[in-house]
C-alpha cells in the first residue's frame, strides 16, 4: 500500500496484478493456525428467513470463531445479504437464533450493535459533509465522548489511508475511497466483529487489493471479519475460514485447510529421481498412509513417481527420509497443492463463479 | 424522553441535529432561502401597503393609520403562515425517507443512536431554521407599528401561533417520512392532511357561526345556558384547530376586550364566563398533538423489519 506522502490513489499508475503482499499472506497462515475453533463469536442455530413463499435462508448453522477471516461465499441470491441483515439486527429472523459476541440479535440488539461494525452491500454517504465530519458524526452516534473523537478520527483516517483527504467533501472521493471511509466508520466504536457485505464488489482491481490488505490488517489487530462475496478469488487467498451458501443452505463450512482435506482426501506428492525408480517404490510402499504409486512420464529421461497419500505432514517427511537412507538420488520432491477452485466446483456444481 | 430537553445542550449532544444544521447552513443555499423568503414577504408588504393606502384614500379621503397598520400586519402574518406551511413540510418530509433513498438508513440503524434522537434531531434542526425565518420577518411585521393600530402582544401572539403551526407540520412531515419511506409521498400526505385540517375546521366554524348568527338575530332565545355552552365549546374546538380563525379571533378579543390572554363570553341570560384566548388553546393543542405524533413516529421506527 502507498505511503501517506504519495499522491492520491487514482492518480497512481494502475497496477494490474491483484496480489496481496507476501508478508500479509504469511500473517493469514499464522492466523489459520492460531484460531481456537471452539471459541465462536458468531453463532446461529436453525436460522430461517422467509419472504412470503420464498425460503431465502434455510436452517442456517453458522460458526465463526473469534479472530477468523471468514469468507461467506455464494452466488447472487443465495441469501448472504439476508443472513447479514439478521445478524446486524436490521431484520427479524423468521425463526431460529443468532448470537454475536454472546448476545442474542433479537433479545439484546443494542449490545449486538455495540459489538459489530457493519458495511452493507449498497450504501450511501452524506455528500454534504467533510470526511472528518462524517467520521465525527458516526463516532457521536456510537456515543464516543467528544474529547476522544479528534484522536480517533486521526487514527481511523491513517488506517484507511485517507489522512490527506480529511477536509475534503465526501462526494469528491472515489468509489474505493468511499468504501474505505465507510470501513473506517464501522471501526469507530472498536467493535469485535466486522460484518461486511461484498466489500470488494464494484471496485477496480487495485482498490480490491487495498480492501483485502486492509482486512488482513484488521484481523491482525484481533478483529473477527465476516464478509461475503460471490467471487471465490476474493476469498480463497485471505480467508482462514469459508462457508459456502447455496440457495439459502450452508453447503459446507470450516477452516480452509480442513475443507481442502475433506474434499480431496488424497494428498499428492510428485517425486523426480535420477534413477532406481523400482527401489524407490519399494521403500515408499512401506510407509503408512501411502495408498498408491503411479509412474509418470519421465522428464528429460528422469523417472517420476506420483504418490497418493493420506495422513499428516510427518508421513511426508518419513517418505523423504526413507529415500535418503536408501541413497536414492532425489532431484525433486513436492506436494501438489489441491486447487481450491476445483474444490468449489465440486461442491457447488459450478454455480459459484 | 426521559427528561425535558434543553435545546441548546441537545444540539451539541444530538449528532443528527448538529449534522443537519451544519449541512443546512453550509454553502449558499441557506442564504438564498432566507433572502428569497424576506424578499417575498417584503415585496408582498409593499404591495399591501400601496393597495390599502390607496383604498383608504379613495374611500375616506385620508389615510386611516390604524386600519392600514393592522391590515399590513395581518397580511404579513398571513404571508408567513403560507410560507411556513410550505417550507416546513418541504424540509421534514425528507427527514427519514431521505435516509432510505440515499441508502444511509441502515448505517444509522446499526449505530447506538436511539430512534428518538434521530427523530428529534431531524425535527429540531428544521424548527430552529424556521424559527430563524420567523424571527427575521419580525422587523417587517413591526413596520405596522409606524401606522399604529398594532400592539406588542400581537407580535408574540403571531409568533407563538406560527411556531406551534410549524411544530405540528414538521412533526407530521417526519411522521409521514418515516411511515411512507418516500419523500414525494410524505410531502403529498403532509400537504393533504394539513389542507384537510384547515379546510374542514374552517367549514365547521362557518357552519357553527351561521347557526349562532341566525339564533341571536332570529330572536329565538329558547336556548338553555347548557345548550349555549355546547355550541360555544364546539365552536371553540374548531376555531382553535385552525390557524386563521385562531389568529383572527385572538386579534378581535385583543382589540375589543383589550386582553391578550383571555376573553369574556356573555350568555343570553346575562351571565359571563372568562375563557383563555384562542391562540393559547391553539398552541397548547398543536404542541400536544405534535408530541403524540412524535411518540408515534419513534414507535414506528423502532419496529424491526419482518
Ligand atoms: N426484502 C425482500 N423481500 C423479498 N425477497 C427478498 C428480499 N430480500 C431478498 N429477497 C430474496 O431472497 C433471496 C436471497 O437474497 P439475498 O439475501 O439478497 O442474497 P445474496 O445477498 O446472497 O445475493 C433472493 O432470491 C432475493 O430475491
Ligand atoms: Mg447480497
Amino acid at each position: 500500500m502507498s505511503d501517506l506522502g504519495t499522491p492520491p490513489v487514482e492518480e497512481e499508475v494502475f497496477s494490474a496484478d491483484e496480489h496481496v503482499a507476501a508478508e500479509n499472506l504469511a500473517a493469514v497462515s499464522a492466523l489459520r493456525t492460531e484460531i481456537d475453533e471452539t471459541d465462536l463469536i458468531i453463532e446461529t442455530r436453525g436460522l430461517n428467513k422467509r419472504y412470503g413463499k420464498l425460503h431465502a435462508v434455510k436452517d442456517l448453522t453458522l460458526q465463526v470463531p473469534k479472530g477468523a477471516i471468514y469468507g461467506f461465499v455464494g452466488p447472487n441470491g443465495a441469501g448472504k445479504t439476508s443472513t447479514m441483515r439478521m445478524l446486524t439486527t436490521l431484520m427479524r429472523p423468521t425463526s431460529g437464533e443468532a448470537h454475536i459476541n454472546g448476545f442474542s440479535v433479537t433479545k439484546d440488539p443494542r449490545e449486538v450493535r455495540r459489538s459489530i461494525g457493519y458495511m452493507p452491500d449498497f450504501f450511501g454517504v452524506y455528500e454534504d459533509m467533510k470526511v472528518w465530519e462524517y467520521l465525527d458524526f458516526f463516532a457521536a452516534c456510537y456515543e464516543i465522548p467528544e474529547g476522544q473523537r479528534p484522536g480517533l478520527i486521526r487514527d481511523l483516517l491513517e488506517l484507511v489511508e485517507l489522512s490527506h483527504r480529511r477536509d475534503d467533501m465526501v462526494d469528491k472521493l472515489s468509489r474505493g475511497m468511499k468504501q474505505r471511509l465507510c470501513l473506517a466508520r464501522t471501526l469507530a466504536h472498536d467493535p469485535a466483529v466486522l460484518i461486511l457485505d461484498e466489500p470488494a464488489s464494484g471496485l477496480d482491481p487495485r482498490a480490491r487489493v487495498e480492501i483485502r490488505e486492509l482486512l488482513i490488517e484488521l484481523a491482525k489487530m484481533g478483529k473477527t471479519i465476516f464478509f461475503s462475496s460471490h467471487i471465490l478469488a476474493d476469498v480463497s487467498e485471505i480467508c482462514t475460514h469459508i462457508g459456502i451458501l447455496e440457495a439459502g443452505e450452508m453447503v459446507m463450512q470450516g477452516p480452509i485447510k480442513e475443507l481442502r482435506k475433506q474434499l480431496s482426501p488424497h494428498r499428492t506428492i510428485v517425486v523426480t529421481l535420477l534413477n532406481r525408480p523400482d527401489e524407490a517404490k519399494q521403500a515408499l510402499n512401506l510407509i503408512a498412509g501411502v495408498q498408491n504409486i503411479h509412474d509418470l512420464e519421465p522428464e528429460d529421461g528422469k523417472p517420476r513417481l506420483k504418490i497418493e497419500f493420506t495422513g499428516e505432514d510427518t508421513g511426508i517427511s518419513e517418505m523423504l527420509q526413507a529415500l535418503m537412507t536408501k541413497g536414492i538420488p532425489v532431484v525433486n520432491f513436492a506436494e501438489e497443492a489441491s486447487d481450491l477452485e476445483d474444490v468449489f466446483m465440486k461442491v457447488t456444481k459450478g454455480i459459484v463463479t | 424522553m426521559r427528561r425535558l430537553p434543553n435545546p441548546f445542550r441537545l444540539i451539541a449532544r444530538n449528532p443528527v441535529a448538529l449534522k443537519e444544521l451544519r449541512g443546512r447552513m453550509r454553502g449558499p443555499r441557506a442564504f438564498i432561502v432566507l433572502t428569497g423568503y424576506l424578499i417575498v414577504v417584503a415585496g408582498f408588504t409593499v404591495i399591501i401597503y400601496l393597495a390599502t393606502t390607496e383604498a383608504s384614500l379613495s374611500t375616506t379621503g385620508e389615510v386611516d393609520g390604524g386600519t392600514v397598520g393592522r391590515f399590513l400586519f395581518n397580511s404579513v402574518v398571513a404571508m408567513e403562515l403560507f410560507l411556513v406551511t410550505f417550507i416546513t413540510p418541504a424540509f421534514t418530509a425528507s427527514a427519514i425517507s431521505g435516509e432510505h433513498e440515499h441508502q444511509t438508513y441502515d448505517l444509522l440503524r446499526t449505530t447506538l443512536l436511539p430512534e428518538r434522537s434521530l427523530v428529534w434531531g431531524k425535527l429540531f434542526s428544521t424548527l430552529a431554521y424556521v424559527m430563524l425565518l420567523l424571527l427575521a420577518a419580525i422587523p417587517l411585521q413591526s413596520i405596522a407599528f409606524l401606522f399604529g393600530g398594532v400592539d406588542l402582544p400581537e407580535i408574540y401572539i403571531a409568533f407563538v401561533t406560527l411556531f406551534a403551526t410549524t411544530t405540528l407540520l414538521g412533526t407530521l412531515g417526519v411522521y409521514f417520512s418515516a411511515t411512507t419511506r418516500r419523500t414525494l409521498k410524505a410531502n403529498i400526505f403532509t400537504y393533504v392532511s394539513t389542507m384537510g385540517l384547515v379546510v374542514i375546521t374552517a367549514m365547521a366554524v362557518m357552519v357553527l357561526v351561521s347557526i349562532e348568527v341566525s339564533r341571536s338575530f332570529g330572536g329565538q332565545n329558547n336556548i338553555t345556558v347548557a345548550g349555549e355552552w355546547v355550541l360555544l365549546l364546539l365552536r371553540g374546538v374548531f376555531v382553535c384547530l385552525n390557524p386563521l380563525t385562531t389568529l383572527l379571533t385572538s386579534q378581535d378579543y385583543l382589540i375589543n376586550q383589550q386582553s391578550a390572554f383571555s376573553f369574556v363570553y356573555t350568555f343570553s341570560d346575562g351571565s359571563t364566563v372568562t375563557l383563555p384566548s384562542p391562540w393559547i388553546v391553539y398552541s397548547i393543542a398543536y404542541m400536544v398533538l405534535s408530541a403524540l405524533i412524535f411518540w408515534r413516529t419513534v414507535r414506528v421506527m423502532s419496529e424491526i423489519e419482518e
